[in-house]
């Protein structure tokens, strides 16, 4: 053994000499983007020759926004830095959040659990299991209460993410609480999720079906409408469709098309699209292919401009900014080789940035293994925090901007958005291709699709199909474990609550509630009532659900006890 | 090796997890690799998971978590499959499982924890190395099956 002076052996021995001098001279077995597309070596000013400047591309905040929003980028306002939070009881999501406040995150943004996007009280049988597993439930206007203790709603901007229907029970939550402490809502800051027709591929359909989707998300959008001016009253999640394995060209489409169907629900309900569509906002994926990923959103921005101003006639320029959150890839990351995916998350966090992203959440680096620990938390916070003040990429707005190769990718994605929505058009659109399944199909197949790529090794992932390793016996910053503890307390307080209210007003309220489903009016001021009440989620749900002829729970188990 | 008919397996998710894209991804690719899946769909809890392997007569249970629920139903599952007398019936666990709890998933019973991330050959390897004597033809191997793998999945 070779040591001392010569420093330690490093095991030439083992060196397996013609696999080094393969790998000297490897190079990239495919050419193809992430999505399967095909690109030239290189690219010259013939590729952008076709094109008229101020009217394809144009200034950044400018029509049609391919550049961004905003003239001045992000010398105006650093995107707001959002990590999403959210575990165990309201009072232990509560301590994360003041966790991350305390090192300079800049948006509040709390996750429902499974059992309440369900509608589902912690109570419930089917929750008492797994409530607080993946967020946080908030089973009654108490919760929302601990949840946003001590926090100056005026002052903050709270995203709450609550996706199914029960967004509006939420929505109702935070507005009860929030008059309660005696702040007028017309000047609340924040946004809600409540895209609850996508919600129906995450697993959530018992919860989703499709006219209560419809119904519920939009009297959302149209009570912040009315109400709540300044509220992002929903955040279409084209990210969760694409965690389904679509390609890039596919989530810009399919979330298009379901933001069609609430602003066509929207205009039926007699709101002008200059009064509603600027608060409008997408939730985007970032996946690993850096500049397709940035293509993808400067065609995004082109298409969604053109589209209001042509399809839908909005005079507003608000009305024709594409306005988006990134989430990081969840799915690009892998638990083979953990630390790796720090950086493929940064990489991510990368493009969204130079794509002008307004808000953004990076992946915890332990996403793939368990819910995000204290450390991986803090860690995705840091990685947005070096990019911002250290990196120089908050300089100059749309700085690939120009780039032979990006304006052509732009227009590549472009052109493949446009097919598919042709397609959708055709069968009658989103709505139609959600009755027959045939997004269904599409998820699954493309699903199935990239994991033979994976296996083929057509697609390469460190750890994973290259550069393998001994599977991992421990997690490197240490595992999250849910505070059981706290929830149970929690269902424990459900019980005590629903045991001690005032049965007169809760049935008044809840009769109400009833009544408005079934006349078809604006849901979200007879839920504010119930929720103050002290009606809980699984009640408020329920009602609305049995009177537009859907079971009480959705999980059929419970009867509806105002009967 | 007369073996009369395929591999049988129940592919199941378990309580209110919805994240399904993987365990489908499986349950097609397995299928493919030439075993007969019967995949139960979501919201399944362990009597009902234990008792369509009953009535199959299924050669493997496989239940995906990406929830964080594994320590909460696998315990349930090992116990209605040991009172149901599956004792020859191999328990697969895959998703979003953190490596710390992989030996107390063996523990309780669990055979193997694929992990997201993990490809195909080795699930199919680890089936046919495994899976109770059928008595039965044995998957063709040289015809390199299409692979299959657990995915990883982000939460929704």
């Amino acid at each position: 053994m070779n040591t001392g002076a010569q420093g330690p052996d490093i095991g030439t021995a083992c060196v397996d000499w013609d696999e080094y001098l393969k790998a000297y001279y490897e190079k990239p077995t495919s050419t193809r983007t992430w999505s399967g597309y095909e690109v030239k070596e290189y690219y010259t000013p013939q590729d952008l020759a076709a094109q008229n400047y101020d009217e394809h591309i144009a200034n950044p905040g400018s029509y049609p926004f391919t550049r961004g929003i905003h003239q001045n980028m992000f010398r105006g306002r650093y995107w707001t830095r959002r990590e999403v939070i959210g575990m165990g009881s309201p009072s232990d999501t509560h301590q994360r959040v003041k966790l991350l406040l305390e090192h300079g995150t800049s948006g509040l943004n709390t996750i429902s659990d499974i059992t309440y996007e369900m509608g589902l009280d912690a109570d419930h049988p089917w929750a008492q299991n797994e409530v607080g597993l993946t967020g946080v439930n908030i089973s009654h206007i108490r919760d929302m209460e601990v949840l946003t203790k001590g926090v100056p709603l005026d002052k903050v901007s709270w995203s709450l993410i609550t996706a199914s229907p029960v967004a509006a029970v939420t929505m109702a939550q935070y507005v009860a609480v929030a008059q309660k402490r005696g702040y007028d809502i017309s000047q609340l800051k924040g946004s809600i999720q409540n895209d609850p027709i996508h919600f129906r591929y995450c697993g959530f359909r018992p919860a989703c079906p499709l006219e209560l989707s419809i119904r519920l998300g939009c009297d959302v959008m149209e009570f912040c409408t009315r109400q709540m001016p300044k509220w992002y009253y929903t955040t279409v999640n084209m990210y969760d469709l694409r965690e389904q394995g679509i390609t890039a060209p596919q989530e810009v489409a399919f979330g298009f098309g379901i933001a069609m169907i609430y602003i066509d629900e929207l205009l039926r309900r007699g709101l002008g699209v200059d009064e509603f569509a600027p608060r409008l906002t997408f939730y985007v994926s970032c996946h690993i292919d850096i500049f397709e990923e940035i293509a993808k959103i400067r065609a995004a921005r082109r298409l969604w401009a053109r589209m209001m101003r042509e399809r839908y006639g909005a005079k507003d320029p608000r009305s024709m900014q594409f306005r988006f959150a990134v989430h990081t890839a969840g799915c690009s990351l892998v638990p083979q080789q953990p630390l790796n995916n720090l950086l493929r998350v940064a990489y991510e966090a990368l493009a969204a940035v130079l794509a002008g992203v307004q808000s953004l959440h990076c992946c915890s680096y332990d996403e793939p293994i368990c819910l995000p620990t204290e450390k991986g938390h803090l860690q995705a916070l840091r990685t947005q925090q070096i990019l911002a003040y250290e990196t120089g990429v908050c300089n100059v707005a749309d700085p690939l901007g120009g780039s032979y190769y990006v304006e052509s990718l732009t227009d590549k994605m472009e052109e493949e958005i446009v097919k598919i929505l042709q397609e959708m058009d055709a069968m009658g659109g989103m709505e139609q291709a959600i009755r027959t399944e045939w997004l269904d199909r599409k998820l699954e197949l493309e699903a199935i699709e990239r994991q033979k790529e994976l296996e083929r090794g057509e697609r390469l992932v460190v750890g994973v199909n290259i550069f393998t390793s001994q599977p991992e016996t421990e997690t490197p910053l240490g595992v999250q474990r849910i505070p059981t503890e706290s929830a149970r307390a929690q269902i424990e307080e459900t019980k005590a609550l629903k045991a001690s209210r005032d049965q007169k007003k809760l049935r008044e309220s809840i009769e109400r509630l009833r009544e408005d489903a079934l006349e078809g009016r604006n849901l979200l001021p007879a839920m504010i009532q119930a929720t103050k009440a002290y009606a809980t989620t699984g009640e408020i749900m329920g009602t609305v659900r049995e009177a537009m002829g859907y079971p009480y729970d959705p999980m059929g188990v419970l009867g509806n006890p105002f009967k | 090796m007369g073996r009369s008919r395929k591999i049988k397996a129940i592919l199941s998710k378990v309580g209110l997890d919805g994240h399904d894209r993987g365990v489908k991804v499986v349950a097609h690719l397995m299928r493919e690799a030439g075993m007969e899946v019967v995949y139960l769909g979501m919201y399944q809890m362990p009597e009902g998971i234990v008792q369509a392997a009953l009535e199959e007569d299924a050669d493997i249970i496989g239940v995906s978590y990406l929830s964080g629920e594994h320590l909460v139903y696998t315990p349930l599952l090992v116990e209605e499959m040991k009172k149901k007398g599956l004792s020859d019936v191999l328990l697969l666990v895959g998703g979003v499982i953190p490596p710390e709890d992989i030996p107390a998933l063996k523990r309780m019973g669990v055979h193997e924890v694929f992990v997201a991330g993990t490809l195909t050959q080795k699930i199919v390897r680890y089936i046919n190395e495994n899976v109770r004597e059928l008595g039965r033809d044995s998957l063709v191997l040289e015809q390199r099956p299409e692979p299959l793998a657990s995915s990883s999945d982000a939460l929704c």
